[in-house]
């Protein structure tokens, strides 16, 4: 089976030779061919050479957008640039600063916005060039992600108890901007769009249940009737949200590794695909191929057949490849 | 409930309004500034850290009760200048390392380490060492509270300790470190005096640090 096959298989419920794999890469990507992390946010030809390169040389059965950001700076939130390390919006010059400024913001068209497009001819060029043989994975930003961009993370989560009309407000003009930025990338040829709501984690199950799921599951909802499929990741210790993780509807549930797998399947129930989730730092950058392929086992067991291989987060940069490829190897000698 | 119960409870719930006028109300009855920091604020946050550690508390939760908590320190910090009574456990020096300008988690050690009665010199995110080198001398600090969120950034903790060793301030200073990434064997491997791995984490080993 190609790798495409097999994720789509997976995602299905059919049969797979083994188990898929689908890691996070941004910065061990770039790194794989030798540039900076400013040109791969900047330039979608070092992305999608990066992506290209990273997934043939270590077998993965993706390609992927994802990327910082990108929603936030066409809002018109000011983000500064590093030379080797991912953007940041800057939180002191938020674009929400004032409330009341929501009301003036329109949603950007991901062909006029310079950084949406950008990803936009990324993943046009990821399909073109991987897309036979791998699935094409678009990004997003999720409602409190994406609102945290524009009001400022500090803020946005005083705004729960102070004031929480305009966090319905806010929510609700990120889920616009996300799926119009979604369907071009659809377009494009995204196969699976991820939603990285990494905020999400950050606040209490009664916070999560009454005001970001309702607007996840827009979300959701909006991506399958655009006939996406979709992954959903949240960073940070989901383990008191799971079962709203788990009711949403994702095709794929990526889970960080501070939230274990057994936790995950009984929250979630025996059909959801869950992805993870080794610790990216103290298993598999600081770990050996052996400590890797024993980890990702325990996952396994822990998860049950429906479930990818991965990381619990983004393969830190200066991972050994031999504990990459002993990742990838544990996925191929398995069958779910 | 005594008016030192009542402020902890205001500060827990979060209500700073409560809190400012319960603080005054305390004033204008005789009580002691430097009485009101180890009888209504420490506790208070103690009991705030001991239920983020517990799950009970999530950020938004611990933001509302350390800005709370600040409507009670603003009022006492003026009144507090001069009095041997109040000398702070200890001053800090904290901030997000260079190129990292992710803050919610130093912010909430930052307000938590204020609300147990440490003197807090808040440098912000995207520090370089130069600067807290600067601080800590300026400031005569005692301990350096920094965080990375980045694997990419935390290095730059290891520069740190360096530039503090090189002005002749390591053997001064006690150093801290937390975020995501940062592990006990890396801070070990830095040279760093501790790791914490959450805010109330952060304020045990403030606290330990400060006395040893």
């Amino acid at each position: 089976m190609s790798g495409r096959e097999r994720v789509i298989a997976m995602l299905d419920g059919k049969a797979v030779d083994c188990l898929p794999v689908m890691p996070i890469t941004m910065m061990f990507a770039v790194d794989q061919i030798g540039k900076k992390y400013y040109e791969y946010a900047t330039d979608y030809h070092v992305l999608a050479d990066a992506q290209v390169l990273t997934a043939e040389t270590f077998d993965f059965d993706h390609v992927s957008a994802i990327a910082e950001t990108r929603e936030a700076p066409d809002c018109g939130a000011v983000v500064e640039y590093f030379d080797d390390q991912p953007p940041s919006v800057v939180e002191s010059r938020a674009l929400l600063a004032d409330k009341s400024s929501l009301a003036r913001l329109e949603i950007p068209d991901p062909l006029a916005g310079p950084r949406m497009h950008d990803r936009i001819k990324g993943i046009a060029l990821l399909k073109e060039r991987a897309g036979g043989g791998k699935v094409v994975e678009g990004w997003i930003e999720g409602p409190c992600g994406a609102s945290a961009d524009l009001r400022g993370i500090n803020t946005l989560m005083l705004d729960f108890y102070d004031d929480p009309s305009f966090i319905r407000d806010v929510f609700g003009y990120t889920v616009e901007v996300g799926l119009r930025f979604a369907r071009t990338q659809i377009s494009a040829g995204a196969d699976i769009i991820g939603i990285g709501d990494p905020a999400a984690s950050l606040v209490s199950r009664k916070i999560y249940e009454e005001f970001v799921w309702p607007y996840e599951k827009r979300l959701v909802d909006g991506l399958h009737e655009l006939g996406a499929r979709v992954r959903l990741h949240i960073c940070g210790n989901t383990r008191h949200i799971l079962q709203g993780m788990g009711s949403l509807g994702c095709d794929i549930v990526d889970l960080d590794s501070a939230a274990p797998l057994d936790e995950a399947r009984a929250a979630m129930g025996p059909d959801q695909v869950l992805l993870g989730n080794i610790d990216p730092v103290r298993d598999l950058r600081d770990g050996t191929p052996e400590s890797v392929y024993a980890a990702m086992a325990e996952c396994h067991r822990q998860a049950g057949p429906r479930f990818i291989v991965g990381a619990g987060c983004e393969v830190p940069r200066d991972t050994p490849a031999a504990n990459v490829h002993a990742l990838v190897c544990y996925a191929h000698e398995h069958a779910p | 409930m005594s008016l030192f119960e009542e402020m902890q409870q205001a500060i827990i719930d979060g209500k700073a309004p409560v809190v400012k006028e319960l603080t005054q109300k305390a004033l204008s009855e005789g009580i002691k500034p430097a009485d009101i920091f180890p009888k209504a604020i420490v506790p208070a946050m103690d009991e705030v850290g001991r239920r983020m550690r517990d799950c009970e508390f999530f950020i938004p939760e611990v933001l509302i009760a350390a800005r709370a908590a600040r409507a009670a320190t603003d009022i006492l910090r003026p009144l507090l200048v001069g009095d041997a009574a109040a000398r702070p456990a200890g001053t800090v020096v904290c901030c997000t390392v260079k190129g990292d300008l992710h803050d919610i988690g130093k912010n909430i050690v930052a307000m938590m380490l204020e609300s147990a009665g440490f003197r807090i010199i808040d440098l912000g995110a995207d520090v370089s060492a130069e600067k807290i080198v600067d601080a800590v001398r300026a400031h005569d600090a005692n301990l350096v509270a920094m965080s990375a969120l980045l694997t990419t950034t935390m290095v730059n903790m290891k520069s740190v300790i360096e530039a503090l060793a090189a002005a002749g301030l390591r053997e001064k200073v006690k150093v801290m470190v937390g975020g995501a990434p940062v592990t006990e064997s890396w801070a070990r491997s830095i040279g760093a005096d501790g790791y914490g791995k959450d805010a109330p984490a952060a304020v045990d080993l403030a606290r330990s640090l400060a006395a040893a």
